[in-house]
């Protein structure tokens, strides 16, 4: 992923405590440096309490820094006059799908923040239109917002967002509540929002979902503890699982192979590629013929 | 086999029947949302300001031509008054026993101790009876037949006059919109909370207990709502900041209202009959036709 | 061998929510369910199956509108029963439990089950004391307040409010819903070791597919109010088409189990946890060297 234009988000030295309920403040992010660049998918995990759903909302000025600064385009989210500009081009899907409606209708809701940014009623039809259309929801417009299931309202959310034209998009744990097909699809149009030159910051538990992007952050108790492609971060198991986390199910497999299993290129990071890799090493010796058809290995399922 | 009679004692949510809207798409249904909201505030004039109950029983005609014109099963609409209904015998009953009606004839109907019921006050009873269903039917009528849409948008045009003495109408509207849409939530969270403190021996039946044991037994309920409340409200006002709100002022709307002449129609068909009615009232009509039919006690 | 005895038995239930009103609804068609001493069930299906409508009727918050629920010898349809002992004895805990709790201070929290059973004070501190540490909560948590605890930490509190009534069949929905992965395995772990004991039984609900295989011994595949599957956990979590075409995943194992055989491998189907399918594939490499 090219890194040579200028980044889209800027993060430096950032500090963050939170304030209240407690005798002392509790520190939540402790001295981040973070890029995040135009087109660039980036999966944040970590443990509860590491202080990834804190940093997420610190990229749409939702929160601003005790320390440090953090800098959209070349916007400071301390200054309030450029709230709305930052706010615009970095959208944010939240994890509870009921608890960011705001219209009662499918076409108001994503027609909201548009009316918001005083847009004139005939570009907010065009607008509405183009994000339904973006995320499959044409033909709900009159839809009353709550009657769609879970995986709609996520996708509704996100129509939302791209309604207001953003360069970014932030999903705060927006698959928790999501069943596998559900899951699924919304991870699909994350990748497919991704291809079409969306920055796309997810915070997630699910680390077959973090294995899809670009790049893997993982944050501990307020520091970035790792980060690079994920690969190279599912490569470090030992260290991961001491900071609370484990790798996807076939990378965790791959590992236990590791004596009988030299991975060729690279550790597989979903099923398609352990397969390959375990088909091609019996085939190297002979154990199965060279003729058979095989499925290609693809980087996404 | 014998059954219990009803299969859950948490089954809240559908029962709530007020602001449920059913799309049956008559013309009632298609009247603007202003006209409509304007139509309940005529009729809720019309319901205080007349003590007839001559006038009540037109106004309550109205309302049930209306909601058999707007295809609600009239039914479903009484089963929303049905949880009232002992408040109301209550009320009624306190107004024709204990509340002295006032009036030139007094014709006593019966006596008792202290008490004494006269023809006057049967009529009072019978008048605030017939206040409040009116007034429930109306508010029923518009929540069933006008979307949460239309009614936060027929809200907001009719408080924007109201804008240049500093009255928030886009803020009104939206919290009015809000609380409508998040009341089904909030049920299907009681619901829930309700379920799992019983699942834990939770006992919310009624009160064998004092006042205050009864309050506190629903704390397993009332607090971790108030909780889960405050979480959701906190959530949409972020959802709502990240999509750059900020008040009303310089917004767009995608929704355009456009009133018909029809809609001008129902709302003077509306003023006039609430005018008729509020007459009767003045005139005390009821008093004229008692007196023309019972001689008048001195 | 002696037949476990039969702790739950669901016969043709059938229930539809807002019943004789416009929004009706039909949430279970016709269901049918066994949960033996010392088993697991795994209940999974999508969302809007049914599943939670039936959990609920598990303990009886919901009673049967058509077929009947028979709960450790009493049978729901008959109203002369003592509800409040079927609660204590199957302890339903919901999505999310860490919303209901409502005490300022932990311990009273997980008191509010012992106490409204009319215990003693020495033995509602017992139970609490015995709950909390089932959990993997120090009893010192018990003078904290709620609101300062982690969500992990308040998700084994809630837990442990039910454990209190030391249920004999533990019915959970989503248990590891919205857990990171150390507070599921710890979660995971607990509920296998409770679930060890030959006279107690677990009902899980959920789309997890690797809970499910971890855990059941038998699965029920509920899709439209329906079951469309039921069996062995082996045997049912191996329908790759029907788990498939009723919105689920499968289990990483059996899908890996689908992808080497696509790429012609002699794989047999067997494996069900990871632990099985690196052993398997273990087996098959060291065939080659």
């Amino acid at each position: 992923m090219t890194t040579a234009r200028a980044p889209l988000i800027r993060a430096e030295g950032l500090y963050y405590s939170y304030v209240g309920g407690t005798p002392e403040p509790v520190p939540a992010l402790r001295g981040i440096d973070l890029r995040i660049h135009p087109g660039e998918y980036v999966a944040v995990v970590g443990a509860n309490g590491s202080g990834k759903s804190t940093l997420l909302r610190h990229f749409n000025a939702l929160l601003q820094p005790d320390a440090g600064n953090v800098w959209v385009h070349e916007w400071n989210t301390r200054e309030a006059v450029h709230l709305r500009s930052i706010r615009s081009s970095v959208g944010m899907v939240f994890q509870v799908p009921d608890a960011q409606i705001v219209a009662s209708t499918v076409e108001e809701d994503v027609a909201f923040g548009p009316e918001n940014l005083g847009i004139e009623p005939e570009a907010l039809q065009v607008r509405v239109r183009e994000a339904l259309d973006a995320v499959g929801l044409t033909g709900y417009e009159e839809r009353a917002s709550h009657a769609l299931s879970a995986g709609q309202k996520q996708r509704l959310a996100i129509a939302a967002a791209l309604a207001m034209h953003p360069r970014c998009i932030l999903f705060d744990e927006a698959t928790s509540v999501l069943d596998p097909q559900g899951r699924l699809q919304l991870l699909n149009t994350m990748q497919a929002l991704c291809s079409q030159g969306l920055a796309v910051v997810t915070v997630t538990h699910d680390m077959t979902e973090a294995a899809r992007a670009h790049r893997v952050v993982v944050l501990h108790n307020g520091e970035i503890a790792m980060q690079g492609d994920p690969r190279s971060v599912f490569a470090q198991e030992n260290h991961l699982l001491a900071l609370g986390l484990e790798t996807p199910a076939p990378t965790h497999i791959a590992h236990r192979l590791a004596g009988r299993l030299p991975f060729s290129s690279q550790i597989p990071v979903t099923v398609e590629e352990l397969a390959d890799e375990v088909a091609g090493q019996l085939k190297l010796h002979g154990q199965i013929p060279q003729s058979n058809p095989m499925q290609p290995g693809g980087a996404y399922p | 086999m014998n059954r219990p009679s009803r299969p859950s004692e948490f089954e809240l949510v559908g029962r709530v029947t007020i602001g449920q809207y059913l799309p049956t798409n008559s013309q009632v249904h298609q009247l603007d949302p202003r006209a409509k909201l304007l139509m309940v505030l005529l009729l809720a004039i019309g319901v205080v300001a007349s003590d007839s109950l001559l006038g009540l029983a037109i106004l309550l005609g109205g309302v049930a031509l209306c909601l058999v014109s707007a295809r609600i099963p009239l039914g479903y609409t009484l089963d929303g008054l049905r949880p009232a209904l002992p408040f109301l015998l209550l009320l009624a009953l306190l107004q024709i026993l204990v509340i002295p009606a006032r009036g030139p004839c007094l014709r006593t109907v019966w006596e008792w101790a202290f008490f004494s019921v006269t023809d006057r006050s049967l009529l009072a009873g019978a008048v605030l009876a017939l206040r409040f269903v009116v007034m429930a039917l109306g508010i029923s009528l518009v929540s069933f037949s006008t979307s949460t849409t239309e009614l936060t948008h027929g809200i907001e045009h009719l408080l924007r006059p109201m804008q240049t003495f500093g009255l928030p109408a886009h803020e009104a509207a939206l919290v009015v919109n809000i609380t409508i849409r998040f009341l089904p939530i909030l049920a299907a969270e009681a619901e829930r909370l309700l379920k799992a403190q019983a699942s834990r021996g939770a006992d919310f039946g009624p009160g064998r207990f004092g006042l205050l044991t009864r309050a506190r037994k629903l704390l397993p309920l009332l607090v971790p709502l108030f909780l889960i409340s405050l979480r959701r409200a906190d959530q949409l006002v972020e959802a709502m900041e990240a999509r750059c709100y900020l008040g009303g002022k310089g917004r767009t709307n995608l929704i355009q209202l456009r009133a018909h002449p029809r809609d001008h129609l129902a709302v003077l068909a509306t003023s006039m009959v609430v005018a008729l009615v509020v007459y009767l009232g003045s005139i005390d009509v009821e008093g004229l036709i008692l007196s023309s039919i019972l001689p008048c006690p001195t | 061998m002696s037949q476990p005895d039969t702790l739950i038995s669901v016969q043709d239930l059938a229930h539809t929510y807002l019943r004789g009103t416009p929004f009706e609804v039909p949430s279970l068609r016709g269901v049918s369910l066994t949960v033996a001493a010392g088993r697991t069930v795994g209940l999974v299906g999508p969302t809007g199956s049914g599943k939670s409508t039936l959990l609920q009727h598990l303990n009886g918050l919901l009673r049967p509108q058509e077929g009947t629920v028979h709960v450790l010898g009493d049978s729901l349809t008959d109203p002369s029963i003592n509800i409040r002992d079927i609660r204590q004895r199957v302890g339903l805990v919901f999505q999310n439990p860490e919303d209901q709790l409502f005490e300022p201070y932990a311990g009273d929290d997980v008191a509010f089950g012992p106490r409204a059973l009319g215990l003693e004070r020495d033995q509602v501190r017992e139970r609490v004391r015995q709950a909390m540490e089932a959990v993997g909560l120090s009893f010192d948590l018990k003078d904290r307040l709620t609101s300062q605890l982690s969500q992990g930490e308040r998700r084994r509190l809630a837990l442990a409010g039910v454990l209190a009534l030391e249920p004999q069949i533990l019915v959970l929905d989503e248990p590891t819903a919205g857990l990171d992965p150390l507070g599921r395995r710890s979660l995971l772990d607990f509920l296998s070791s409770w679930a060890s004991d030959a006279k107690r039984a677990i009902v899980l609900a959920t789309h997890n597919m690797e809970d499910i295989a971890l855990l059941s011994d038998d699965v029920y595949v509920l899709v439209a109010g329906k079951i469309v599957l039921s069996g062995p956990a082996r045997t049912v979590l191996q329908n790759a088409d029907v788990l498939l075409q009723s919105s689920l995943s499968l289990p990483v194992s059996v899908e890996l189990s689908r992808q080497l055989r696509r790429r012609g491998l002699p794989v047999s189907t067997d494996s069900l946890t990871m632990d099985e399918a690196t052993r398997q594939i273990e087996v098959l490499l060291r065939g080659d060297s």
